[in-house]
């Protein structure tokens, strides 16, 4: 060992550690993204899934049961060279010869995200049936217009009960966002893996990996738990 | 008391009833609710509903603020009829914005109280004369200000429904209801819910709004207040009219035998 | 809709099915005795236990199961003592350390599930218990544990299928279940939605499987809830 731990994992030249935040931030911003997205996805889903029609309560079950039932890293596959495909024949056709592909932040955002909007679409949907028919009901009586109603009474309501499964969602697409290092996303675990490469020091770097992980996953649990807390106000006696 | 100048407001507006309905029908399913309900209420006047449990009492109080849909008949509000549609089992509303327009002249207290449980009090009671009524802000706040203290909240204007007794949430959702200036009062068991010792308390503030000539349809198990502070009883079993007039008639006994069952079997408890 | 290729995508992800079925029964099977005695741990009266568990959630809870998978694949051929002792044989192959990583992370979470289970036991019925002079060993074999079972089924049953799709990661340390094979095809065909198609079929069926055996399960263990 030609480096201490210090030198190995520090800011000097021959330190990882710059690289390594680096590489925590495209995590945490590809986990955001793909959050968001998911949440954009789970609104969609959840409505979906509460529709009168019966197709439409069809094409959200279906999406629910496949994205929640395949293996993600499938998911990120297939986007990936799906993308790239799409784009590819789209770009020959358009007279643009040669081999074309998505740029890997965005593949991952939107593998996380169809994942995620899936278990996203269950905590909508469940947090909306929990709700009290009553709170729907004076609004109604009051004569609110159903996008008032929506906005003023069941997206507040919504938005706490489903808080706790959110924060639980977060926690695994911050986890999931490990797999896009395998469509070379320098995020935290490529960037480890090209350090334990370069030094044969895979226990020290995976294991720094698996410290940030866990840190991140501290830092932005604490963050939902306050609002968590700051939301459940007007529950408290 | 209060009763003389009541019946001055209703005699003087007899031509022009506050709420109507004409044949009246409600089902789910097989099960016949309302089978057809003739009945009109004037301008001040007090109406107490009364009736056994399935009686179609609350599903009639909610059919006139739409809540429920009826299956068949008509819907009159100030003269004005409410526009339905055919539909599958229920008549659909067929202008919304008629709708909610007249809800906000309907206002309606729930069994439940159903206070936005997001919001404070205060900000339970400007919600819709803000953004349904789209009044100003500041009048809305002066307005919920008086109407709490008149109710006797307005130093809990800032907690929130959790933090109330049930009979403080439903003297709020009765200033709720008032902060819209609305033309009818409907009182769906205001009461039922409440533990015994926190009733009184909100059957006051009734009585003060029934005291002003207020236009109030009150279903209600509180005999006593039915008898004191209504102009007019409706009777309702098995989905009919059964027995209908003024408390002293009524109450006196002798005129309606179904009605005088229902009243003994609510003496003795 | 090309029905030959299909077949021949079906047929060859087949052949990695025992693979992943292998995998799936045997981290499961490890990782919830290991989830028993981390539980017990939790539960101890000596500190020392109890942090070690605890550490052990925390850490295999709050960190991606590649990172785990990597650490021990890549990880555990630095520590010299471990490549000298027996266990390097086994530690050696993608196929060991993938079974090691898979049981050591579901063992985590099978532990707070055991745990939560123990917990929503009602007090009463083991106040009850202890009234009719149960205690000890007798009060969890005849009380506690058949009704935290009951609890803990159905969750339990959510982390199997997660256990199910996360095999699908052995695949980056080379081993050929269902999805490696998939993965082959997919970047030989490049014929992305036919084989992504197929693939998540088997995925489903065995989730599917799953969770009809645990839902039967299910429905045994609550007859007596059933009215006569």
């Amino acid at each position: 060992m030609n480096l201490g731990i210090i030198e190995l994992l520090g800011f000097g030249s021959q330190g990882w550690g710059g690289p390594l935040l680096k590489a925590a931030g495209v995590t945490l911003a590809a986990a955001s993204c793909g959050f968001f997205l998911g949440s954009l996805l789970g609104i969609c889903g959840a409505s979906l899934k509460l529709a009168r029609a019966g197709v439409l309560r069809t094409i959200g079950h279906f999406y629910t049961t496949v994205f929640r039932g395949v293996p993600e890293i499938l998911v990120v596959y297939l986007f990936y060279f799906g993308g790239s495909v799409v784009l590819t024949n789209a770009m020959n056709s358009g007279g643009f010869p040669g081999f074309y592909s998505l740029p890997a932040f965005a593949i991952g955002v939107i593998a996380v995200g169809v994942v995620s909007g899936a278990y996203q679409t269950e905590a909508f949907r469940s947090a909306f049936l929990r709700l009290d028919r009553g709170q729907i009901e004076a609004g109604t009586a009051c004569g609110m217009s159903k996008l008032l109603l929506l906005r003023r009474i069941i997206a507040p309501q919504t938005l706490r009960v489903a808080l706790p499964a959110l924060g639980n969602i977060w926690q695994s697409v911050l986890k999931e966002t490990s797999l896009l290092s395998v469509i070379g996303l320098t995020e935290l675990l490529r960037q480890a893996g090209t350090a334990a490469g370069s030094t044969r020091q895979p226990l020290l770097f995976y294991g720094a990996a698996a410290v940030m992980f866990l840190i991140i996953g501290r830092i932005t649990g604490l963050i939902l738990t306050r609002m968590e807390n700051h939301l459940a106000k007007p529950w408290r006696r | 008391m209060a009763s003389s100048s009541r019946l001055a407001i209703a005699d003087t507006t007899e031509a022009i009833p506050a709420i109507s309905t004409a044949d009246l029908h409600k089902h789910y399913g097989g099960l016949e609710v309302l089978k057809g309900i003739d009945f009109h209420a004037n301008d001040g006047e007090v109406v107490a509903i009364l009736g056994a449990s399935g009686s179609g009492k609350s599903t009639f109080l909610r059919c006139l603020n739409l809540l429920e849909l009826p299956s068949a008949g008509r819907l009159h509000i100030f003269g004005e009829e409410v526009k339905l549609r055919p539909g599958d089992a229920n008549l659909r509303i067929a202008d919304r914005k008629q709708i909610d327009r007249l809800r906000t002249q309907v206002a309606m207290v729930f069994q439940n109280f159903c206070l936005w449980s997001h919001m404070s009090v205060l900000d339970n009671l400007m919600e819709a004369p803000v953004h349904v009524q789209r009044r100003g802000r500041a009048e809305v706040r002066d307005e919920a200000e008086t109407v709490l203290k008149r109710v006797g909240l307005l130093e809990r204007a800032n907690a929130y429904p959790a933090q109330l007794s049930g009979g403080q949430q439903q003297r709020a959702a009765i200033a709720r209801a008032l902060v819209m200036k609305p033309r009818v009062l409907l009182f769906d068991e205001p009461t039922s819910a409440l533990d015994p010792e926190l009733v009184g308390e909100v059957l006051k503030v009734m009585r003060d709004l029934a005291a002003e000539g207020r236009t109030m349809l009150i279903v209600t198990h509180e005999m006593a207040f039915a008898r004191d502070v209504s102009s007019r009883i409706l009777f309702l079993e098995k989905g009919r009219i059964e027995a209908e007039g003024s408390p002293q008639q009524l109450f006196g006994g002798g005129v309606n035998e179904r009605f005088d069952q229902f009243i003994s079997r609510f003496s003795q408890g | 809709m090309d029905w030959p290729f299909l077949l021949d995508v079906f047929h060859q992800l087949l052949s990695g099915l025992p693979l992943t079925l292998q995998l799936a029964a045997l981290s499961l099977s490890v990782g919830f005795v290991l989830a028993v005695l981390v539980a017990a741990a939790v539960g101890s009266p000596f500190p020392p236990l109890r942090w070690v568990a605890r550490a052990h959630v925390e850490l295999f809870r709050g960190t991606p199961l590649l990172v785990q998978i990597f650490l021990i694949y890549y990880g555990l051929g630095q520590i010299t003592p471990l490549r000298q002792s027996f266990l390097w044989p086994f530690l050696r192959e993608p196929y060991w350390c993938a079974i090691l990583a898979l049981a050591l992370n579901t063992s985590a979470y099978t532990a707070e599930i055991i745990r939560g289970a123990v917990q929503a036991v009602p007090a009463g019925e083991v106040e009850a218990a202890r009234a009719c002079g149960m205690s000890g060993f007798m009060l969890r074999r005849r009380i506690i544990w058949p009704i935290a079972l009951r609890q803990g089924l159905p969750v339990y049953g959510s982390e199997a299928i997660l256990m199910i799709k996360a095999t699908s990661l052995a695949s980056i340390i080379t081993l050929t279940e269902v999805t490696g094979i998939a993965y082959k095809l997919i970047s030989s065909t490049y014929r992305v939605l036919e084989i992504f198609v197929v693939t998540g079929a088997i995925y489903l069926t065995l989730t599917f499987l799953l969770s009809s055996a645990l839902s039967l399960a299910e429905r045994r263990l609550h007859a007596h809830h059933k009215p006569s």
